[in-house]
């Protein structure tokens, strides 16, 4: 690795005067078309060393940001800091970042060895230098073999292994991709995904890293950044966010099968206690985090993951919710049942019909049409003040009970 | 009947959709060259009776000094009309710019191409008029008396080349920026990150994306030199004393004109020839390029 710390952007850098800087930092990045606000005011520190999802639906603004931290996109307002240096009037070749693009974007008319070398070519270093940093990245990878070939001649998996490839080769201070796995088969995406956090344990180097799948950025980030038009919504590592979402809409985002969000009333407030209902539920009493400001009276969304609602066997009188199961999915470790509830509808559900979505254990008996009864521990509920902006329920540890979830 | 149709339609639907053009281009094409190759070994007026002379024509056109004056206009075209990619390339590199105003600077070059080429030619004739032509203006106001370029059998064609030039660098044009609206905007991005700029970006990320409608640029050139005609016709029909005249121009001044329909065919033949050769030596080259890469 020492050979890949070798400055190749010809600004000399002191070591530790660097490692006490940010990798990549964000101060108010504003960007609008128009009218179109894209990005909303962004903030973000990124330490060396971390892996950061960018997630978030279609149109938020999460390849417009990586674009502006690239340089491919101009900012209308803030700055951009990259181990320290503005760089926010600089042209992407000189911000010391590299990306590895969703299309992959080789160029088709060279060898995949140009490919690789092309960054240090235009940044005229000499051809041994250049040689043997693509022989480096190329090793890394595992495509020695495939050097002299032209990317036509490769297979999806192997054209995204020359686009990082491409990106390692610079040695730059900050990875960028854009959702370089969208165009990869099921298969082969979990097998890139391994690889590429394996690769980030290897390099030890600053990633960001955008992507709408959840999985993806559940699973290979140090910290999570959820996006949603044009904001930032929460930041936090994986766990945290699942753990507790900051609002309703990393709550609904991050998990699958979705949150289940029910309209409930705030009946009653007493110290750190909320009693709340809704028709077709039974009261339910949830304990509140500091400072919650909560009134009975008000309304509130109720959410429940999946996972967390349990079969109550026979006892209907103890059941929170009752209802009549309408589609049952069997996929093998569990199972998935869409339960119509009656006058308790889910809001903005899984399936879309209003249907309360259960994950249950692998051998579940249970039929399409069969009635059921669901109870529901107050613990594992999440209450959101009204407008949806902010969580009012306590906390969770951060070791929770949900190995206890799962044994029915 | 519909079962005769499904077991032979694999065969039928393609021979049915293709007979037109097939049809078309046998009849227009390769029947009429074919004719022509057959009048080139006749003498004919176009009236009377054709007379068999074998390679007589052939044989004449060999000694026709003015076929050499011809070949080596047809040469000058081909040579000078090259410029029309590189140009084209430049201008439509240059109103590809995202700056205010840039599409009325377009539109003024997309003018000759809506004029046609007759009208181009009467337009540049104008131009080249010794005494009040734009030209003359622009040599007085600098003290100088323009030369009468259409009646010098030095200058002459290089002229006309000129002229037709502006209309086939705008055509140029066009293509390229069709071919740079449809630029990779990824592969530029990635350019851009490697930190190619200037040339560099436009040698190793822009050109190469190019490669298809340079090809396309290149060939229709060649052709519209090779095949320089109307312009002279209108300007100077074909002189003075012959020296603008150009091989298809002489075809069809022989034909028309003198009506020796058999030596025009040996021309057109000539002519023919020099570009199927141009053509399919062009066309391998292309074919193995892309072959090797991209």
């Amino acid at each position: 690795m020492t050979a890949a710390s070798s400055p190749i952007f010809a600004k000399p850098r002191n070591r530790n005067e660097r490692n006490a800087m940010k990798s990549l930092e964000l101060h108010r990045i504003e960007k609008s078309y128009g009218a179109y606000h894209a990005l909303r005011g962004i903030d973000l520190s990124v330490e060396e060393g971390e892996f950061i999802v960018m997630v978030g639906p279609s149109g938020c603004g999460k390849s417009t940001l990586l674009k502006t931290i690239a340089g491919l996109e101009t900012i209308s307002s803030g700055q951009i800091l990259i181990s320290g240096r503005d760089v926010t009037k600089e042209e992407p070749g000189d911000r010391g970042i590299a990306m590895v693009f969703q299309s992959y974007a080789l160029y088709p008319h060279m060898t995949v060895a140009e490919n690789m070398g092309f960054g240090l070519r235009m940044a005229k270093r000499p051809k041994e230098e250049i040689d043997a940093a693509v022989a480096r990245a190329a090793k890394i990878l595992r495509i020695t073999d495939q050097l002299d070939k032209r990317p036509k001649q490769l297979s999806g998996g192997q054209r995204q292994r020359v686009a990082i490839g491409r990106a390692i080769t610079r040695s730059p201070d900050v990875f960028l991709f854009d959702e370089p796995l969208s165009n990869l088969d099921a298969a082969l995406r979990t097998q890139m995904r391994v690889e590429l956090s394996s690769l980030h344990a290897e390099l030890g180097a600053t990633m960001i890293y955008v992507t709408h799948d959840q999985v993806e950025a559940m699973t290979m980030a140090s910290r999570i950044v959820v996006l949603n038009r044009g904001a930032v919504e929460q930041v936090g590592s994986p766990l945290e966010l699942y753990r507790n979402p900051g609002n309703l809409f990393v709550a609904g985002f991050l998990g699958a099968p979705r949150m289940n969000f029910f309209d409930v009333t705030v009946d009653e407030v007493s110290g750190a206690k909320a009693g709340i209902s809704a028709p077709g539920l039974a009261p339910l009493n949830v304990s509140l985090a500091e400072g919650a400001a909560l009134n009975p009276g008000d309304r509130a969304t109720l959410g429940i993951r999946p996972e967390n609602i349990r079969l109550a066997a026979g006892d209907a009188a103890r059941a929170a919710i009752s209802g009549k199961v309408r589609l049952v999915e069997h996929l093998g470790r569990e199972t998935i049942l869409y339960v119509d509830a009656g006058a308790l509808q889910c809001v903005s559900s899984e399936s879309g019909t209003g249907n309360i979505t259960v994950q249950v254990g692998q051998v579940t008996p249970i039929s399409a049409e069969s009635p059921v009864s669901l109870s529901i521990d107050p613990h594992d509920a999440y209450l959101f003040a009204g407008d949806g902006q902010r969580t009012v329920t306590a906390r969770k540890a951060s070791h929770s009970n949900q190995t206890k979830v799962d044994t029915i | 009947m519909t079962s005769l149709w499904r077991r032979h339609r694999w065969w039928l639907t393609p021979t049915l959709l293709i007979l037109p053009g097939a049809v078309l281009f046998a009849v227009v094409i390769l029947a009429s060259s074919v004719q022509s190759l057959w009048i080139s070994l006749h003498d004919w007026d176009g009236f009377g009776p054709m007379v068999w002379i074998g390679l007589g024509n052939y044989r004449e056109l060999m000694d026709d000094p003015q076929f050499y004056v011809s070949l080596k206009n047809n040469v000058i075209w081909l040579v000078m009309f090259m410029l029309a990619p590189p140009i084209g390339l430049a201008i439509a590199l240059l109103v590809n710019q995202k700056i205010k105003g840039m599409r009325l600077v377009k539109s003024m070059f997309f003018i000759p191409l809506v004029l046609a080429s007759v009208a181009v030619g009467v337009v540049f004739t104008w131009v080249y008029t010794p005494e009040f032509g734009l030209l003359a203006l622009i040599f007085r106001a600098f003290g100088a008396n323009a030369p009468a370029l259409l009646s010098d059998e030095h200058f002459v064609t290089f002229a006309i080349v000129v002229a037709a030039l502006w209309s086939q660098i705008a055509f140029c044009m066009v293509l390229y920026l069709a071919g740079l609206n449809n630029l990779s905007e990824e592969l530029i991005g990635a350019g851009r990150v490697d930190g190619a700029r200037g040339w560099n970006m436009l040698r190793h990320i822009v050109l190469p994306q190019l490669t298809q409608v340079t090809f396309i640029a290149i060939a229709v050139t060649v052709v519209g030199a090779l095949r320089s005609f109307d312009m002279i016709s209108v300007m100077t029909r074909g002189g003075p004393f012959g020296s603008s005249s150009v091989l298809a121009y002489q075809m069809f001044e022989q034909s028309i004109f003198s009506y020796r329909f058999g030596y025009g065919a040996a021309i057109a033949s000539v002519l023919f020839v020099i570009m199927a050769v141009f053509i399919t030596w062009y066309l391998t080259r292309i074919i193995r390029a892309e072959e090797r890469g991209a």
